[in-house]
């Protein structure tokens, strides 16, 4: 058995999906957090300067989706065949989508423009985004409650994590997507990530 | 033997990569191309409304680079076990946080402007990121001129194909990462790829 360790900030963003992947296949890990006081320290640790970085027997892995599509490989989350973790990769593509048309009214720092940003992303981008994965999640999802072939792959994991995070911002922004409520329910469900879920440190995003 | 068809635009742009894919791997494939004023009356046959899509034995996948992945993977040029496909991934990922910074010189307008932002570019932006994939590709690359393990995967085609953007915009952008030219020079005297990239359309993108 290899071992693993994550760095990352003492968040959830972008390294959350690989806490989730390792939660749901009970697998264990070092989870190492940094506040970001402690971060400058350590950024020459990382091969690009940046985190998550996941050390598997001391080698070292930058790029957090990279990561957790390994991870999710390792442990059997991420399609049963080739063509399957294609159709995995294309939710989570559209996933990341969804995060670029996000970034930008969270980086603005005029407040005025933030709050129109804001407004945008809520208002056009993310349900466009949204009608997006139920029509992937339709398409491939076997007629069941995940994404792709009616098991949990960290798609749904990846899902999970950013519609945590944008319901706690706009807690309406999924009234109308019963399937993507519908799935955030199930992947809530299963017993190893609710329990995980209760557990984990509490952060905003 | 599958039967693959590929739509995108008559460009390389993001579906030149999985064009290389099949050329390096000598597997055929449908090359569908639309012109810009052809696309409206196909975007409704597209999962998401966007290209490049993948056609598999008739099913659809959106998406470039889970396209580009499931093909290496198919073809073998995606790394040999699921570790070197992560360096392989995290490569792949770091070129296309290159190509964001791009974005905005291809559709910025006001030509002062325009020059502006390139000049930004290529002065602050890439060379940071050309920096970072010099590190990967001596971390992963046991030596050799290929980015992961001695071998040609995905991600010497991907950076190739972006590569050539940024020459075609700023010849000497790569003046100082001699390891990333060399890299390019190995992936463009492999016979495959060589002799498709003397029949290929010569396209503005």
């Amino acid at each position: 058995m290899p071992s693993y360790k994550l760095s990352y900030f003492n968040l959830r963003g972008f390294a959350e999906v690989s806490r989730l992947i390792f939660a749901a296949a009970g697998e264990k890990y070092e989870d190492v957090r940094y506040e970001r006081d402690q971060w400058p320290a350590h950024k020459d640790e990382m091969p690009l300067g940046q985190m998550p970085v996941l050390e598997v027997d001391g080698v070292k892995l930058p790029q957090s989706a990279a990561i957790a599509r390994f991870l999710a490989k390792q442990f059997h989350l991420a399609g049963k065949d080739n063509f399957e973790q294609a159709q995995v990769d294309a939710v989570v593509d559209t996933i990341y989508d969804l995060l670029k048309a996000f970034i930008p009214s969270r980086r603005e720092q005029d407040e005025a423009k933030k709050e129109e940003l804001t407004k945008k992303f809520f208002g056009e981008e993310l349900p466009k985004h949204l009608q997006n994965l139920e029509t992937l999640g339709k398409l491939y999802g076997n007629g069941g409650h995940f994404f792709v072939g009616n098991q949990l792959t960290w798609a749904d994991l990846l899902f999970q994590n950013f519609a945590e995070t944008f319901v706690g911002m706009n807690a309406d922004c999924l009234n109308n997507f019963p399937w993507l409520q519908k799935n955030r329910a199930e992947v809530e469900k299963q017993p190893r990530i609710a329990e995980y879920l209760k557990n984990r440190p509490k952060t905003e995003i | 033997m599958p039967s693959y068809k590929l739509t995108y635009f008559n460009g390389r742009g993001l579906g030149e990569v999985s064009r290389l894919i099949f050329a390096a791997a000598g597997q055929k494939f449908e090359d569908v191309r639309y012109e810009r004023d052809q696309f409206p009356a196909h975007k409704a046959e597209m999962p998401l409304g966007q290209m490049p899509v993948l056609e598999v034995d008739g099913v659809k996948l959106p998406q470039s680079s889970a396209i580009a992945r499931y093909l290496a993977k198919e073809f073998h040029l995606a790394g040999k076990d699921n570790f070197d496909q992560a360096k392989v991934d995290a490569v792949v990922d770091t070129v296309g946080d290159s190509f964001k910074g791009f974005i905005p010189t291809i559709f910025e307008q006001d030509p002062v402007k325009k020059e502006e932002i390139k000049k930004k570019f290529f002065t602050d932006d890439l060379p940071k990121h050309l920096q970072n994939l010099e590190t990967l590709g001596k971390l992963y690359g046991n030596g050799g001129h290929f980015f992961v393990g001695n071998q040609l995967t995905w991600a010497d085609l991907y950076f190739y194909n972006f590569a050539q953007t940024y020459i075609e915009a700023e010849a000497d952008c790569l003046n100082n990462f001699p390891w990333l030219k060399q890299n390019r020079a190995e992936v463009e005297k492999q016979p495959k790829i060589a002799e498709y990239l003397k029949q290929r359309p010569k396209t503005q993108f």
